[in-house]
């Protein structure tokens, strides 16, 4: 069983990310499970979900607290949480950022991807400029670094979900599953 | 588990059920508390000097009712035409729709239904009670005295008006600009008065003599001679040739001698006569400067009136007193001092004093006086204090034994000086002269008190003559006791009004005619405060089916057998028109 | 078709194939987005209801108690406060006999404020006349709301369909939505046994004096456990028609078992997998679902636990003064038959509080050392609080 941790702000669509993700691990052939951190919900405010996929029947309904991967949609939220709590060793956390931070001190123990998705958000003209909705180039972001669900299981679940811009929403998962940057982080 | 034969029908259902009629069960017998239908006062309608049963009115207008409606207004105030004009409306002052967005134009629906009636040219089905023997002289054709042979005519009397000068209408038509108030509305609403069987004698002036002798053939004389005479400055050069007076300056344009005014003209005052001045005077090509010894919000003049005249370009100077009036090179040089505001007071007018001794001096081509006016002869006015004098809210009534009874009425004894207050003044001498005819002068004030809306001053001839307005509970019906609700947010329409620009063309009416359609919306505003326009929420909301329809004039009634006192109807009542009282057992009957 | 599907989506989903014709509720977290999705299906066209919007859950039952007199199909929804709110009612509908689904999203009662997972809610109204069934996902609460329809009519009693909140209501997961005509195969048009008619008119409900009135509880009663003979019946068909049957209780490895599991909602699934792992490691653990809370299957309980030696109720709900609900019922079953297993109660999950693997593994070996049951309950993963009042 893998589980993802998606990390993100109230209204950057970060629960529909992960209910997306697991419309498109379903259609490959995956079982699924996704939910947010139940709590009370305000735009802004950081917001957690979570995604379980398996080959066999998920049984477990528990929240997640030691996640294979993390993604975190707002790079801000590196400043006030620490995302890696209970990440598994050599997990990857995908951050939504323009180039990777300097320092990879804390990131030493996993491995790194960031990937433009606000730029590419903007770009696409989805949401608005102060609000960009990212959610779509972080899934195809995470596709590329994990290598599943396949883009056009992604594609497939973002025509049948987004009833506004899908054309613009696969463009941007499309864009951000060629631009992302995987680094190889030096284990000490 | 042992396997059971399947199941294939369900087993039986005990529940009650009962096809019994339940008329038997009498849940009157429950109540102790009962509702009722009782209309109260609109709080608009209190307003009204004149008393107009506005939220009526607006119920008609809504209904497309146009003609009862206007009729309902005749019932209280000859002048729906004139009034939807010049009255400066403190119905709307108090209309309880005010607190919950806007409050409904009920000044232009009154001019819309007389516009209305005048279009299609309705004669109003207006009862006169069966005649008197009694006659009754009123001198002045002023709204006062016009009202007061108007409401002595449907009590039943003989009234003859006369009238000084060659036409009738007294300030109505030599006071008011054309702008305000167009000649064919008045001409038209004073056809109506005399079609009625109002004699109205033109180029006739009164004696003092007429008010004395016991041969005379009148059993009563109401005097509504008004205020023709305007008040002196009192400071030197007033009187030098060419200073104007604007009362006589508005009478002239009136008659057309008139011509067109250059360079700089200074009204002196702050009442309507003194805005009225300016803004025929901007009409005539002059630049007008208003000066008044105190500020905006204390002149006597009416805001809306105030605030067209800025409009159009009249400059107003506040707390400038005139001291000195000199003639230099056939121009006026006015030498102003400033004035401060000593005290001041939200309710009253400030009270003011010089400030120090800074003067400036103005000087210009024309200047008018227009600071107010008082009666044109001493014997207009109502004597100090006499044996036999009733001094009433609208009119002083001087009994004498074998002489005719005397009304002091209009601008003569009112405190504010309005075409409202005037037909107030008219309605109220006419109902006391009957009262005191059939009941004598002690009846006067405690039959006064039964006819006034809400708590007065103003009263209603329709009460007076016991119609269907005097069911009404005096209660005047305040925001909180509405359901609001069933009310939508909606906008008071605009009245339509000629450009700034197309003004100064000429003296046309500056506020124009509205459609029907748009009169309706907007009587549909109309909250109906304590009036029930049959909309049946009693009805639908009563839970024991005890409220039907039927053919009585309310359109429903109570079945006290069945309602058991539960104040729903009352709650739900959007208009306050119910009340719920406590039930006593001598009324089960 | 399977698809990925809300938990409370997956009750929005039966109603519209339950094809319910009056819809009435009040939202309250976390039941919003089921009636939310079914308000959408209403105001489109999918789905041929009158959905009414009321001012509170007292009208929302009070509502479907007039339209169910009146011989429609009702559903509505809530949770909570909510619940607590329509209780006066919720004896009226069952009393009155009327056929009204609701589905119950497990939620804590206030104060402390609280809008996460606890079942002391729905079983606060334990004695009010209404069919309670329990579900641990989402298929299962799409197939039991369809059910809760048809056995409802059956029986003339009300049905509430629990769900945990949003352990079960807000998570996502695949979930099979039969298609139309297979329910509607399975679920015919409404055929009320009685109705309001203008035609014929007459009260429902009157005075019922002591001469009727235990004969009118006894109905009910009789229609209780006709219920739960039904259930199985109708499962049976269910089944037929669209493959799957969830049962009234459900045994897992409860045959050779020395320590029986008894669980309820989610709490189930992840027992599942707890209960795998340990009979990996050789222990002999079975686990025991109840699902039918009200009428209680006593017989099948008796009969599933007969043949172990310990049997634990893992209860996320608590009746002051007293101790896990589910434990006092299974208690009850048991004490008339000889030679019962002791009846441990465990007391987890309260308020939203996570119930991990660890969680319930721990209640087994806490179980498995005992020798005897030490109290009426024990309280799982207390945390040492400071009991100062004001203080946060």
């Amino acid at each position: 069983m893998v589980e993802i941790r998606f990390h993100g702000r109230g209204g950057q669509g970060t629960v529909m990310a992960t209910i997306l993700l697991a419309k498109a691990f379903f259609r490959d052939g995956y079982q699924v499970q996704s939910f947010p951190l139940f709590g009370v919900e305000r735009r802004g405010a950081p917001v957690e979900a979570y995604l379980r996929l398996d080959q066999t029947e998920i049984l477990i309904r528990t929240n997640v607290y030691t996640p294979d991967h993390v993604v975190v949609l707002d790079q801000t939220l590196l400043e006030s949480i620490d995302v890696t709590v209970g990440l598994k060793k050599s997990g990857w956390i995908l951050i939504n950022r323009p180039s990777p931070p300097a320092n990879l001190d804390s990131f030493s123990d996993y491995r790194l991807a960031v990937v433009d998705a606000t730029h590419i958000a903007l770009k696409n003209r989805l949401g608005t400029r102060t609000q960009p909705i990212v959610n779509t180039a972080v899934m195809g972001s995470l596709a590329r670094v994990l290598g599943i669900p396949s883009m056009g299981a992604i594609s497939e679940a973002i025509r049948e979900e987004i009833p506004r811009q899908p054309k613009a929403n696969i463009k941007a998962a499309e864009t951000a599953y060629k631009e992302v940057q995987m680094l190889e982080v030096v284990e000490r | 588990m042992a396997t059971q034969q399947p199941l294939t029908n369900p087993s039986p259902l005990l529940i009650p059920c009962s096809y019994l009629t339940t008329e038997g069960n009498k849940t009157g017998s429950w109540r102790f508390l009962r509702p009722k239908y009782e209309e109260k006062t609109s709080p608009c309608s209190a307003a009204c000097p004149a008393g107009e049963d506005i939220g009526r009115v607006e119920m008609l207008t809504a209904q497309g009712s146009f003609k009862e409606a206007w009729e309902t207004i005749l019932l209280e105030n000859p002048f729906p035409g004139v009034c939807g004009r010049v009255c400066y409306h403190p119905c709307e002052q108090q209309c309880n729709r005010r607190e919950f967005d806007e409050p409904v134009a009920i000044h232009i629906l009154e001019r819309f239904l007389a516009d209305t009636a005048s279009r299609y040219e309705l004669k109003p089905s207006l009862q006169k009670l069966e005649s008197k023997r009694q006659k009754i002289a009123v001198v002045g054709s002023g709204p006062s005295g016009l009202a007061a042979g108007y409401f002595l005519t449907l009590l039943g009397y003989q009234a003859d008006v006369f009238e000084a000068l060659p036409e009738p209408g007294g300030v109505l038509r030599w006071g008011i600009p054309l702008y305000r108030l167009p000649l064919s509305i008045l001409n038209q609403e004073i056809a109506q008065i005399r079609e009625l069987g109002v004699q109205i004698h033109c180029g006739k002036s009164i004696s003092q003599e007429l008010l004395r002798g016991g041969k005379s053939e009148y059993d009563a004389i109401f005097l509504g001679c008004g205020h023709s005479r305007s008040l002196p400055l009192k400071i030197p050069g007033e009187d030098l040739d060419g200073v104007k007076n604007g009362l006589q300056f508005l009478t002239k344009i009136r008659r057309g001698e008139v011509a067109d005014l250059e360079g700089t003209a200074a009204v002196i005052g702050g009442g309507n006569t003194a805005v009225d001045t300016a803004r025929s005077a901007a009409r005539l090509g002059a630049k007008v400067i208003l000066i008044y010894r105190r500020r905006r919000q204390d002149m006597p003049a009416f805001a809306e009136e105030v605030e067209m005249a800025l409009e159009e370009g009249v400059e107003l100077w506040e707390l400038q007193a005139p001291v000195k009036i000199a003639a230099q090179d056939g121009d006026f040089v006015v030498t102003l001092r400033h004035m401060q505001v000593v005290e001041k007071n939200r309710q009253k007018r400030a009270r003011i004093k010089p400030d120090s001794n800074k003067k400036k001096e103005i000087r210009v081509q024309h200047l008018f006086k227009a600071i107010g006016g008082e009666a044109s002869e001493p014997w207009y006015d109502p004597p100090k204090k006499k044996r036999g004098m009733l001094r009433l809210s609208d009119c002083v009534l001087l009994h004498k034994s074998r002489e005719p009874t005397l009304v002091y009425g209009g601008d003569l004894v009112a405190d504010i000086k309005s075409v409202a207050h005037a037909v107030a003044s008219g309605k109220q001498a006419a109902i006391a002269l009957d009262i005191l005819f059939n009941e004598g002068l002690d009846a006067v004030r405690p039959k006064l008190q039964t006819c006034l809306v809400g708590d007065g001053p103003s009263i209603s001839l329709e009460t007076y003559m016991s119609g269907p307005r005097s069911l009404r509970n005096h209660r005047v019906v305040r925001y909180h006791d509405l359901n609001t609700d069933y009310f939508q947010f909606a906008p008071m329409i605009t009245q339509p009004r000629l450009l700034r620009e197309e003004r100064f063309q000429s003296f046309a009416e500056i506020n124009l005619k509205i459609g029907a359609s748009l009169a309706i919306r907007e009587a549909e505003r109309c909250f109906n405060c304590g009036l029930c326009n049959q909309c049946d929420n009693c009805q639908l909301f009563c839970p024991e089916i005890a409220v039907t329809r039927d053919n009585n004039p309310r359109g429903r009634h109570i079945n006290y057998d069945y309602c058991k006192g539960c104040g729903l109807c009352v709650v739900e009542c959007p208009r306050n028109a119910m009340i719920l009282e406590e039930e006593l057992l001598c009324d089960r009957s | 078709m399977r698809q990925v599907l809300e938990g409370s989506h997956a009750v929005s989903e039966a109603v519209r194939l339950a094809r319910a014709q009056v819809i009435s509720a009040y939202p309250i977290t976390p039941q919003t987005h089921i009636v939310e999705q079914l308000s959408e299906y209403c105001a489109n066209g999918t789905l041929d209801a009158r959905f009414l919007r009321v001012e509170s859950e007292h009208s929302a039952l009070a509502a479907l108690i007039g339209a169910a007199s009146s011989g429609v199909r009702t559903f509505t929804a809530t949770s909570s406060q909510g619940l607590a709110l329509m209780h006066e009612l919720l004896h009226w509908a069952s009393g009155a006999r009327l056929p009204i689904v609701m589905a119950e999203v497990n939620r804590a009662m206030a104060p402390g404020w609280n809008i996460w997972a606890d079942q002391t809610d729905s079983l606060a109204q334990r004695d009010t006349g209404w069919i309670q069934l329990y579900c641990e996902n989402g298929q299962e609460v799409l197939d039991t709301t369809i059910q809760a329809f048809r056995l409802a009519e059956w029986v003339n009693l009300p049905v509430m369909v629990n769900l945990d909140a949003f352990f079960l209501s807000h998570t996502y997961e695949p979930v099979d939505v039969p298609d139309q005509k297979s329910v509607d195969r399975f679920l015919p048009p409404y055929k009320p046994r009685f109705q309001l008619d203008l035609a014929n008119p007459c009260a429902f409900n009157q005075l019922a004096p002591p001469n009727i009135y235990m004969e009118m509880r006894h109905n009910i009663q009789m229609a209780m456990d006709e219920a739960l003979t039904f259930l199985e019946q109708m499962e049976e068909e269910f089944e037929s028609i669209l493959g799957r049957r969830h049962g009234a209780v459900e045994a897992i490895q409860c045959d050779d078992a020395e320590i029986i599991l008894i669980t309820s909602g989610t709490v189930t699934s992840t027992s599942r997998q707890v209960v795998a792992e340990l009979r990996e490691k050789g222990e002999k653990v079975g686990l025991l679902k109840i699902k039918l809370f009200r009428p209680f299957p006593v017989n099948m309980l008796r009969e599933r636990t007969a043949s172990a030696s310990k049997v634990a109720v893992i209860d996320r709900n608590f009746s002051f003064g007293a101790s896990g609900i589910f434990a006092q019922e299974v208690k009850a079953a048991l004490c008339n038959f000889p030679g019962h297993p002791p009846v441990y109660s465990y007391i987890a999950g309260l308020g939203g509080r996570d119930i991990t693997m660890e969680v319930i593994e721990n209640i087994y070996w806490l179980t498995k050392k005992s020798t005897a049951p030490e109290n009426e309950s024990s309280w799982v993963g207390l945390r040492e609080v400071d009991h100062a009042v004001g203080q946060s």
